[in-house]
């Protein structure tokens, strides 16, 4: 109840936090949360990276976080899906399971990667729980931060709506404004976080819906790579429609090296294997990628996808035409981290301009 | 540990049978009289099966649904996790989860009607436990054929239960295999080539067909040739499998999932999918 005179009884879902306030207020959270955010590394890299518990570890840490401009090498999802993870440990015959449960808080999180962190929250929990994922994201807040400028030059959110603002699925989100930020308040988690930490955060004055409004508009109008992403599913969802030349050009000059499933914020295939020390043994599940020619090889020695142009397919079919039949949401969330990761220049935002302007690019 | 599906349950082999120079069979009940007791399968599905500290693989379910007290693996020694199946002793200790897989053969549907099966290789394994409960229920199901084709003699599975249907008047078994030795007396050729003497109405026939990935087109072909429809025709297909209950994603035969769309289906849905057949 903080409005006067009862014109404005309600508190605005609207609140501001001076940049200046951010390292205290994450210093603070750090003491609940184990708290993720973006911290650019010796070389130049950002990795959404775990801010570590120790006082001068963490006061050195803070100096490295970044939130403008930044391309975080990877998407956040190995937080919830670590690149390798324990499912059990056995012993003679005992067995018992290995889950996380640690409250986290993602903060500055990109508007496509928070996309990807709810797509697979959505996959990880359709049909039966997945005990590791769920239990890593039961305790989660997510704080997202807006794009005002694309971070890659490959990035097309605005093409496929997913960015460069997110209109819902965080807790919190910060819009830039100069040397504060406009922090929207999408859950009542995240009004519970600004009650616990109240004092970095303030009512923000004047027209600031107005204010909002024009700086998204703008960050959207920032991005100069558009494609036309929804024509691109809907002719995906035709059967037929995509020549097998295509895939198989594409597929000559792909070097399967796999990196742009690693940093897909959707991809979520995995392997399992037991390793064995000192008669302890442990079940882990590590990332895989579907263009590798042993994710489909069977035991008899038998492939079922040998051929590079059926990887190279099964790729952009699963995106964009499989995961959208059977969610109705693309598995490609537009970051453009595939096409920048590239050693050879494909990327799924070319696949698209080539199928819906029907001209070579790759 | 409930409702993890990735805990597998303690389980023993309790007989094991050496069948051919590759193959073995392996019985196998729950330690928990629990986990035996909830443990209800149907014709067509598989379990992962855990040699601890080996890993873990799936395998279809061999036998007869309707035995309740164990159930049976027969498994060829050819990946990590199978030749350490093979090295166990009587009494080991192995870990199961499943049983899994939405496709089955079509135990129910078929019912009133004529059931063909066709096998290949290894491909009688799966087969059995849906040709086990036909058997159980003989007089529910119309005329019963088998074809199955093996490489040669020896390598022919299930000998017992082959003689078994031979010796009743009900049950057409038709063994064929590629390679004869000197006292083979039977047919000789892939299975394909005795598809055209089936004389079973095609409106009226469902046909289930399990072997190696070449086998497929060519059964259909043949089944085709003959009118039989593309509904009444299932197919195992067996894929690589991780975590056997679609999360892995290795099985994915275009927007379908081996181990949870299947591991049977039926043509009608597949036979336009990239890689499928």
């Amino acid at each position: 109840m903080r409005g006067k005179g009862g014109k404005d009884m309600k508190a605005s879902k609207v609140k501001i936090i001076g940049k200046k306030k951010i390292k205290d207020l994450l210093r603070e959270a750090s003491q609940e949360w184990n708290v993720y955010v973006p911290q650019k590394w010796s070389d130049g890299d950002v990795w959404m990276d775990q801010l570590p518990k120790d006082k001068q570890m963490l006061d050195e840490a803070l100096e490295d976080v970044v939130l403008e401009d930044v391309d975080t090498v990877i998407s956040p999802k190995d937080i919830f899906f670590p690149q390798l993870e324990s499912i059990f440990k056995f012993k003679d015959d005992k067995i018992w399971e290995t889950p996380e449960f640690s409250p986290k808080l993602i903060f500055g999180v990109q508007p496509c990667d928070l996309k990807g962190i709810l797509f697979s929250d959505d996959f990880y929990r359709r049909n039966f729980e997945d005990r590791y994922y769920v239990s890593r994201i039961q305790n989660r807040l997510i704080v997202a931060r807006g794009c005002l400028r694309p971070p890659r030059p490959t990035c097309f959110c605005s093409s496929a709506k997913t960015g460069p603002f997110a209109e819902d699925g965080f807790d919190l989100q910060l819009v830039d404004f100069g040397d504060s930020y406009f922090v929207e308040v999408g859950t009542r988690e995240g009004e519970e976080f600004i009650t616990m930490h109240k004092k970095f955060f303030s009512e923000p004055d004047g027209n600031y819906d107005m204010t909002i409004k024009e700086i998204k508009t703008k960050a959207c109008d920032s991005l100069e790579l558009k494609v036309d992403f929804q024509n691109a599913l809907s002719l995906m969802a035709q059967d037929s429609f995509i020549p097998e030349e295509n895939y198989r050009r594409i597929g000559e000059r792909c070097i399967y090296c796999g990196g742009c499933l690693y940093v897909c914020p959707t991809c979520t295939c995995f392997n399992v294997f037991d390793n064995v020390k000192d008669k302890e043994g442990e079940r882990v599940r590590n990332w895989d990628a579907c263009v590798f020619e042993g994710y489909t090889r069977e035991t008899s020695g038998h492939n079922p996808r040998k051929d590079k142009w059926l990887r190279t397919a099964r790729r952009y079919e699963h995106k964009l035409k499989f995961d959208y039949k059977v969610t109705g949401l693309s598995g490609c969330i537009a970051c453009g981290r595939c096409l920048s990761s590239c050693p050879v220049g494909i990327g799924i935002s070319k696949f698209i301009q080539e199928i819906t302007e029907k001209r070579k690019i790759m | 540990m409930e409702n993890n599906i990735y805990i597998p349950d303690l389980a023993r082999i309790t007989r094991i049978e050496t069948v051919t120079p590759l193959e073995k069979i392996f019985d196998i009940s729950f330690i928990e009289k629990e986990a035996q007791k909830k443990f209800n399968f149907l014709p067509g599905q598989f379990v992962e099966l855990t040699v601890f500290g080996v890993g873990e693989a799936p395998f279809s379910i061999t036998s007869n649904p309707n035995n309740k007290d164990k159930f049976q693996l027969c498994i060829r020694a050819v990946g990590s996790v199978s030749k350490a199946i093979h090295a166990l002793k009587e009494g080991a200790r192995v870990g199961i989860r499943g049983p899994f897989g939405k496709g089955t053969f079509p135990y129910k549907e078929a019912k009133g009607h004529n059931v063909l099966a066709i096998a290949g290789g290894l491909g009688l394994a799966p087969l059995m436990s849906f040709l086990t409960y036909v058997m159980d229920f003989r007089d529910q199901y119309k005329n019963l054929m088998i074809i199955y084709g093996a490489v040669n003699p020896t390598n022919i599975l299930y000998k017992n239960e082959i003689a078994y249907w031979n010796s009743r008047d009900d049950v057409s078994v038709c063994v064929t295999v590629d390679n004869p030795d000197d006292k083979w007396t039977g047919e000789i050729g892939v299975c394909t080539k005795l598809i055209p003497r089936v004389d079973f109405k095609p409106d009226d026939t469902y046909t289930i067909v399990c072997g190696p990935p070449v086998m497929y087109k060519y059964v259909v072909v043949e089944l085709e040739k003959k009118n039989f429809k593309e509904d009444k025709i299932f197919l195992s297909l067996e894929r690589r499998m991780e975590c056997g209950v679609g999360k892995c994603n290795h099985c994915h035969i275009g927007d379908k999932l081996a181990c949870v769309d299947g591991p049977v289906f039926r043509l009608w849905d597949v036979r336009n999918l990239k890689e499928a057949i």
